[in-house]
């Protein structure tokens, strides 16, 4: 009994030797990690910007800025990420020839900002409108209202939601090798078919974005707890 | 001060001002009675524009910056509102105090942002005004750690931050325990011995009778009747202002 389990950690061990350390393949892991963070942080970036523009469109006066706003949320929404990467890299930007991961950031960040601007819309509708009124009295313009007085107000509320979009974000760059680049997902597969071994490569895979979801879970539940007593300050 | 003309507003099918002509003084202190749904809020939201009209005229005497008046119709395509709204204050039933700022960012904000002050004056004359209302030990605070009667003086003083030249107060004490009212009219008290322009929608009549320069009583989107204090409240002409007045006592 005590030998078979010992020779179960022995041949896991050899495992993951052979896999992982022989070649220094775990380097290929740590860079892979790299790539989907950045790309993660990227589109970040670019999706709560936009997110913001797309939102302010669908609450404008303006019809035309209405009609872009919806429709470039059904067409986002309504369509695979997987197939706005081919699209963005065959097709939209195929005369583009600098670094990939500029590609993957564009099309995560502008698929992230439709997901965002539905977020920021409600989150602005869900603002008392005696703010609005109170600022505009004031004498200060529609822009500088918005800007000082229900945006901030409105982060505040869709934090949460916001987090959890830059989490779903995060995994979903997992199919960036759609266009070749080498992320940690990706990685993890080449490690697979280079050393015809599936378990110990996918499931560090699986292992390293597991710990930085949880991680990241728990830093975004503390800052969301700061911003809690805040409130009530 | 501000000519109002024919002022009416409709909302859809529904007609909430039916014409309304007025004349605010300047100095004057104008108080605006009449049961619910009269188009009270309506007619004072028209004066700055929080509700465009739907026709009419409101005439308003903006304070040219080297000295002087100019007259101008702020219904009128092109005017730059913002400016004219730095010039007057508005107060809410609900405050509208900013909760994301402290007490002293609520007041220097407007005239920070808006340039019309240094951030160490705006501060200064904060503080000033904070030490009027009683309330500077609360500069520091948040809205939310603040009682109703608080709420409304810090709202009041960020208004007066802007030197308006008239208040509008709608309805300011009516979200209040009873116990907090008297603090806030206090304040407005004080600001009209001080000579500032006033219209009050309010449903406080000892404050109408003792406070008001004259009374509008408003029903169905028209201004019904006027007069002093003293005439409305103590010999009212037309039967609605008396079926109203009878109901309050
Ligand atoms: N934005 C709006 N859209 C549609 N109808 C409105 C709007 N604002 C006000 N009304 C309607 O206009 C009428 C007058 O409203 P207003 O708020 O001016 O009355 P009020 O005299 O201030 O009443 P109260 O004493 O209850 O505050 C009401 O019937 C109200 O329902
Ligand atoms: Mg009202």
């Amino acid at each position: 009994m005590f030998e078979s389990i010992q020779q179960w950690f022995l041949g896991g061990y050899q495992q993951f030797f052979n896999t992982m350390i022989e070649g220094n393949r775990y380097l290929m892991l740590l860079e892979g990690l790299g790539v989907t963070v950045k790309v993660a942080l990227g589109a970040a970036v670019i999706g709560i910007l936009m997110g913001c523009v797309i939102a302010l469109m669908a609450l404008s006066k303006l019809r035309i800025a209405r009609s872009f706003a919806s429709l470039y949320v059904t067409v986002i929404r309504g369509t695979p990420v997987v197939v706005q990467l081919l699209i963005m890299y065959y097709i939209i930007m195929l005369s583009y020839t600098g670094p990939k991961e500029v590609v993957a950031i564009v099309t995560f960040g502008l698929n992230s900002a439709a997901y965002v601007s539905e977020m920021v819309r409600g989150g602005i509708l869900a603002i008392d409108k005696g703010q609005t009124e109170a600022g505009r009295s004031l004498g200060l313009s529609g822009a500088s209202t918005m800007l000082l007085i229900v945006l901030p107000q409105t982060v505040k509320v869709i934090l949460p939601s916001l987090f959890n979009e830059f989490i779903m974000l995060l995994k979903e760059t997992s199919v960036v090798g759609f266009i070749g680049l080498m992320d940690l997902a990706k990685a993890g597969d080449y490690i697979r078919s280079r050393t015809y071994s599936a378990f110990v490569p996918l499931l560090s895979v699986a292992a390293v974005y597991l710990v930085i979801v949880i991680g990241l879970t728990q830093i975004f539940g503390r800052v969301e707890r700061r911003l809690r007593q805040g409130d009530s300050r | 001060m501000i000519h109002v003309n024919g002022l009416t507003k409709d909302f859809g099918q529904l007609q909430v001002l039916r014409g309304i002509d007025e004349h605010i003084k300047k100095g004057e202190r104008v108080v605006v009675i009449g049961p619910s749904g009269s188009g009270k809020s309506t007619f004072l939201r028209c004066l700055n524009l929080l509700e465009r009209p739907t026709s009419g005229q409101i005439l308003f005497n903006l304070e040219l910056p080297g000295g002087g008046f100019q007259e101008l119709d702020i219904t009128a395509r092109g005017v730059q509102i913002d400016k004219v709204r730095q010039k007057m204050g508005m107060v809410f039933q609900h405050f509208n105090l900013f909760p994301h700022k402290t007490v002293l960012e609520n007041i220097t904000l407007a005239p920070v942002h808006l340039k019309l002050m240094s951030k160490a004056a705006a501060t200064d004359k904060a503080m000033g005004l904070l030490e009027r209302v009683g309330l500077v030990d609360k500069a520091n605070a948040y809205p939310a750690q603040l009682s109703g009667g608080q709420k409304q003086r810090i709202a009041i003083v960020r208004s007066l931050a802007m030197d308006p030249e008239v208040m509008l107060f709608d309805e300011p004490t009516s979200a209040l325990d009873p116990e907090m009212v008297g603090e806030v009219l206090d304040v407005m008290k004080q600001l009209a011995i001080d000579g500032m322009t006033m219209v009050v929608v309010t449903h406080e009549m000892g404050f109408a009778r003792e406070v008001g320069d004259r009374v509008l009583f408003m029903d169905e989107g028209l201004v019904v009747e006027q007069g002093t204090p003293e005439q409305i409240f103590g010999n009212p002409q037309n039967q609605r202002t008396q079926d109203f007045l009878g109901k309050l006592l």
